[in-house]
């Protein structure tokens, strides 16, 4: 992509997406070589109908959302099973992904995940699905822990081996 | 809790793993790829690997460099050690930079792997016996077919043996491998009943263009980063040939190529962000995504279906009343005699204006409005007094189309009407869906009704008992020839008419006698012998009586053009073919071989002359045989537009190896001044193909109505909707390689239907319903997406897939003019169909593919 179509995508990006992509989580921790971390990163009981929880996982580089979808959605935490949880780095050439109405979008080159359906690439060119963020609930106290990641995070030979 | 097994890391190939250059097998786009290969046990590291990458940081978006899951796999090589397998898309190719499709990005899942979803390729010779199948040698297939071929051939003549082989590049083949095939049949067994890849004839699509004096592939993937406005014509570029839209024609609609306008255009011309006018009676997704950059520069004109012709001689009038023309430019470049022939006919200047356009309105469905404001984006000259620049490219939508011939031609004439050929940012031609890579001796049929035509059709030779032998290469007519279901019928009850008559008394191990059992059988019976040679078994292929195995992708070199800038590189040999299976070129060589030895021991001199010259010991030398064909290529610069459109002659595979990425754009011309091989970037800037150089008119035939395979839908309530097809961006072709990755199958695990949400109320269909769509061709269950893509009353459909084909309701109409199909137009009736595939509808994503919006 030219350097113009760059600044141009750059301009209609949600403004969420960027501040995701500049560096936002406080609550990260360095990431163990061995295994994911265990980090709480919302509350089941707070999460409405497409509402978003940007946060970062398993380390400061990794963008990641937690959206309850409002349907049953692979991998899908709560009472509806609709609580999922993604990377929001494309998969495609590790551009920010926007939610909205069910799905990701990536505006470099309309790449759109389905997660409802495990971060399935169901328009565009990405050839990886989205990676799908392990979630695990607390049922007495409803927070969400992420405890793992499913699929490759764009940009990293492993998941845990940034330096 | 995943679909699939997932990988949250990747094998890093070390500093010297074995690198090598290729293509991607799959669209005309032709991405380059690099691809390592290195033993399984070892391992690079972040900071020194063969990627030349840091890999121990976050990688940054649109860097170039990728590599995904998708990229990597583990296979194993004929010395039984395993290697790692990464193909990556290559950031110095300057027609893709780094960027990839859905398709190519999963090339690496499609090597074979003995243990993975590619484990049922093909690896040895299968013949038919009495309970299915069975593994035989090369030498008894060969003898089989060498023996069986001259027996056909010296008693019921050359016209016996008919074929319907690929003709195309990519895919696994290549100008080697279309000599190999052409050598055998066009030169050896000279039949007429030749038919190439999907369609029933053996033809060009275009020759509405060519015998113009225009090949269809003259731009070059600059073109369309300059152009001022680009037409896309049928051409579903986004999700057909995805990386050519998102690094060439995005980046002009965005305003990214003004720097390049500005270098290229003359002094105070005008270059701003780029226009884009999609003729599609579908609201695509190039139409969306183009819309959702900037709509207000997008143009979306939805012709009935049939009508382009007529529209495209309406934009051309509208230039001509206008004036939008270069009078010059005419009379130096063009016939000026057939000129008056294309006045009369194509912009009929004896009719007036208004009451021409009135009838193109009433014909097409698209308003004098949205027609003047289309040729006023495509032709008037720019503020000024600069001529536009326009790029139009058609595809399927176009040749695909009724009446083949006058669609292409009326496209090409109206560019070179507005002088939008032979400039930067202008050209006329294919999108393209495959790749090229055609090298053959001539064909029996040099062109169409007015040239020599039209060629003889294969399918109605085969379905009307025509034929004794049938061979298909890398191709699957089942599911792709059009009427399908007729054409599957017709074949199996003749391929087991003849298995019945060999079955009887027990099929015969020993070739000789199976061969004369095949014999007695052609006299008693109507069977037909069908061989498939392919990489799979195919829906064909189980009526066949043998399958030879080939060798894909990666498996031998090959070479091949894209379409977007015909691009000659190596798509090199980095792994083994699987069990016993040869190129195909090897393959048609060992049978041209045999029968020229059984020529010679008869002393029938003639006949063994025919088959010589296939006796290639390496791809290198079939490459440098092909060559041949194109004859003299020194030419001057301004001569280019003599030379074959994919002429590579002095080309060497040692040369382009040496090249990589950077390839050689042919046709290739030895330079008179200097013997240099010089490429050619654009064509037709001095003269045009024809033997004065002028640009030869045509006048189009008058809009007549539909043909009468169609014209009997036409107010039947029965079939109330006009049924358009077209591909996903997901799978590729008929499915032979993504049917077996099960992410794929997932996204697209059924034919589908689009329908608008008007009509789908009124059938009570929502998405994620089933439906049977019909008519009296034949029918086929799909699964439904209700969106605005298509206008009520047209229903879509995928064209093919490996569960279904909507090919069944093609008619059988073909243009007489070049014997190319209708595949984009018929009338179906569409009912629900209440039983639930619940399983299929857990996994596929029910969202819309052409909504791109967010909140």
């Amino acid at each position: 992509m030219s350097d113009i179509s760059r600044r141009k995508f750059l301009q209609t990006t949600s403004a969420s997406a960027l501040l995701l992509f500049s560096g936002l989580g406080r609550e990260s921790q360095a990431a163990s070589a061995q295994s994911y971390p265990s980090r709480k990163i919302g509350n089941i009981k707070n999460l409405k109908v497409n509402e978003q929880i940007a946060f970062t996982y398993p380390d400061d580089n990794s963008p990641c959302v937690l959206v309850n979808v409002g349907q049953e959605a692979f991998g899908g935490i709560g009472k509806g099973k609709s609580v999922v949880s993604f990377s929001t780095l494309c998969t495609h050439m590790g551009c920010p992904l926007t939610y909205s109405d069910g799905r990701l979008v990536c505006k470099c080159h309309y790449s759109m995940f389905d997660v409802s359906r495990n971060g399935q690439t169901y328009q565009g060119l990405a050839s990886q699905w989205v990676a799908q963020v392990v979630l695990r609930l607390d049922a007495a106290t409803g927070n969400i822990y992420a405890e793992g990641v499913e699929g490759l995070i764009y940009g990293r030979i492993g998941n845990l081996k940034l330096s | 809790m995943s679909l699939t097994k997932r990988k949250d890391t990747l094998p890093i190939p070390p500093v010297d793993a074995e690198r090598y250059t290729t293509v991607c097998q799959y669209c005309s786009v032709g991405c380059g790829y690099n691809v390592f290969v290195w033993p399984e046990k070892r391992s690079g590291t972040a900071k020194s690997n063969a990627f030349h990458v840091d890999l121990s940081k976050q990688g940054q978006l649109m860097s170039g460099f990728s590599y995904t899951e998708t990229m990597h796999n583990v296979i194993t090589r004929k010395n039984g050690n395993r290697y790692n397998l990464a193909i990556i898309p290559a950031k110095e190719s300057r027609i893709n930079k780094g960027d990839y499709s859905i398709r190519g990005g999963t090339n690496a899942l499609t090597a074979y792997t003995p243990t993975g979803v590619t484990k049922d390729r093909l690896k040895y010779p299968l013949l038919r016996k009495e309970n299915g199948f069975v593994a035989i040698s090369w030498d008894d297939a060969v003898e089989i077919i060498a023996t069986l071929t001259k027996s056909s051939m010296d008693k019921y003549g050359a016209d016996s043996v008919a074929m319907k082989f690929y003709d195309h590049g990519s895919s696994g083949l290549g100008f080697e491998d279309n000599w190999g095939a052409g050598k055998f049949f066009l030169s050896g067994v000279k039949t007429q009943y030749l038919s190439i890849h999907n369609r029933p004839a053996y033809n060009s699509e275009v020759w509405g263009s060519r015998e113009r004096g225009m090949h269809e592939l003259n731009y070059d993937v600059d073109d369309a980063r300059l152009a001022d406005t680009i037409v896309l014509w049928g051409a579903n570029a986004y999700e057909g040939a995805t990386v050519f839209y998102t690094e060439h024609i995005m980046p002009n609609l965005q305003g990214g190529s003004i720097d390049e306008k500005k270098r290229e255009f003359a002094s105070g011309e005008p270059a701003e962000e780029g226009r884009i006018v999609i003729i599609d009676p579908r609201k695509n997704a190039t139409t969306t995504v183009s819309q959702d950059i900037s709509a207000e520069r997008v143009l979306h004109l939805r012709p009935n279906l049939g009508t382009d012709w007529i529209l495209a001689n309406a934009l051309a009038r509208i230039a001509w009343e206008n004036n939008w023309y270069d009078k010059d430019y005419l009379q130096k470049r063009t016939d000026m005699k057939t000129f008056e022939d294309y006045k009369s006919k194509s912009l009929e200047l004896a009719k007036p204006f208004a009451a021409f356009l009135a009838d193109a309105e009433k014909i097409t469905g698209v308003s004098r409005k949205e027609m003047e404001e289309a040729a006023a984006w495509i032709a008037k000259p720019k503020t000024g007094g600069f001529e536009r620049r326009t790029l139009t490219l058609y595809e399927k939508g176009i040749i695909w189309n009724m009446k083949n011939y006058d669609q292409v031609a009326a496209i090409a004439q109206l560019n070179v009407l507005t002088h939008n050929v032979g400039r930067p940012g202008t050209g006329c031609g294919r999108l393209g869906g495959h790749q090229e890579g055609y090298v053959r001796p001539g064909a029996p049929t040099p062109g169409s009704i007015y040239a020599g035509g039209p060629p003889k059709n294969v399918d109605k030779y085969i379905t009307g008992g025509g034929g004794k032998i049938y061979w298909v290469g890398a191709t699957d007519p089942y599911l792709s020839t059009p009427n399908s279901k007729f054409f599957k019928k017709s074949v199996k009850k003749r391929a087991n008419n003849l298995l019945d008559y060999l079955d009887n008394g027990g099929i015969p191990s020993d070739p000789k006698a199976y061969v004369a059992k095949v014999l007695e059988a052609y006299e008693k019976t109507d069977g037909l012998f069908m061989i498939v040679q392919d990489i799979y078994k195919t829906h064909t292929s189980e009526d066949a009586m043998l399958i030879l195995p080939a060798a894909g992708w990666g498996e031998a070199v090959d070479t091949s053009i894209n379409c977007h800038s015909r691009l000659l590189r190596i798509y090199d040999k980095f792994m083994d073919a699987p069990g016993e299976a040869l190129p195909d070129w090897k393959i048609l060589a060992l049978v041209g071989n045999k029968i020229k030895a059984l020529y010679t021991a008869d002393g029938n001199k003639e006949m063994a002359a025919r088959f010589s010259g296939m006796e290639w010991k390496t791809d290198a030398e079939v490459f440098a045989d092909g060559a041949q064909e194109f004859g003299d290529n020194r030419a001057t610069e301004t001569e280019e537009a003599r030379l074959s459109a994919e002429c590579y002659k002095g080309v060497t595979h040692a040369m382009l190896r040496k090249l990589g990425n950077e390839g050689i754009q042919t046709p290739v011309r030895q330079d008179p001044a200097t013997g240099k091989l010089v490429g050619t970037k654009r064509r037709y800037q001095y003269s045009f193909a024809s033997k004065d150089g002028l640009f030869k008119w045509y006048g189009t035939d008058a809009w007549t109505g539909y043909p009468a395979e169609i014209a009997k839908y036409i107010n039947n309530p029965t079939y109330p909707f006009w049924f358009t097809t077209g591909r996903s961006q997901h799978v590729w072709q008929t499915m032979y390689h993504d049917k077996r990755i099960p992410e794929k199958l997932m996204t697209v695990p059924l034919p589908y239907l689009e329908i608008h949400p008007d009509d789908a109320g009124k059938l009570n269909l929502k998405t994620g319903d089933m439906a049977e769509v019909f008519n009296e061709e034949g029918s086929c269950l799909a699964l439904v997406y209700v969106n605005d893509a298509t206008k009520p009353g047209l229903v879509f459909g995928i064209m093919y897939h490996a569960k279904g084909t909507m090919n069944n309701l093609t008619s059988s109409y073909t243009d007489p003019k070049t014997t190319i199909p209708w595949y984009k137009g018929t009338k179906v009736g569409v009912k629900k169909y209440n039983g639930k595939l619940d399983d299929a509808i857990k996994t596929v994503s029910l969202l819309s593919n052409n909504d791109f919006r967010t909140q």
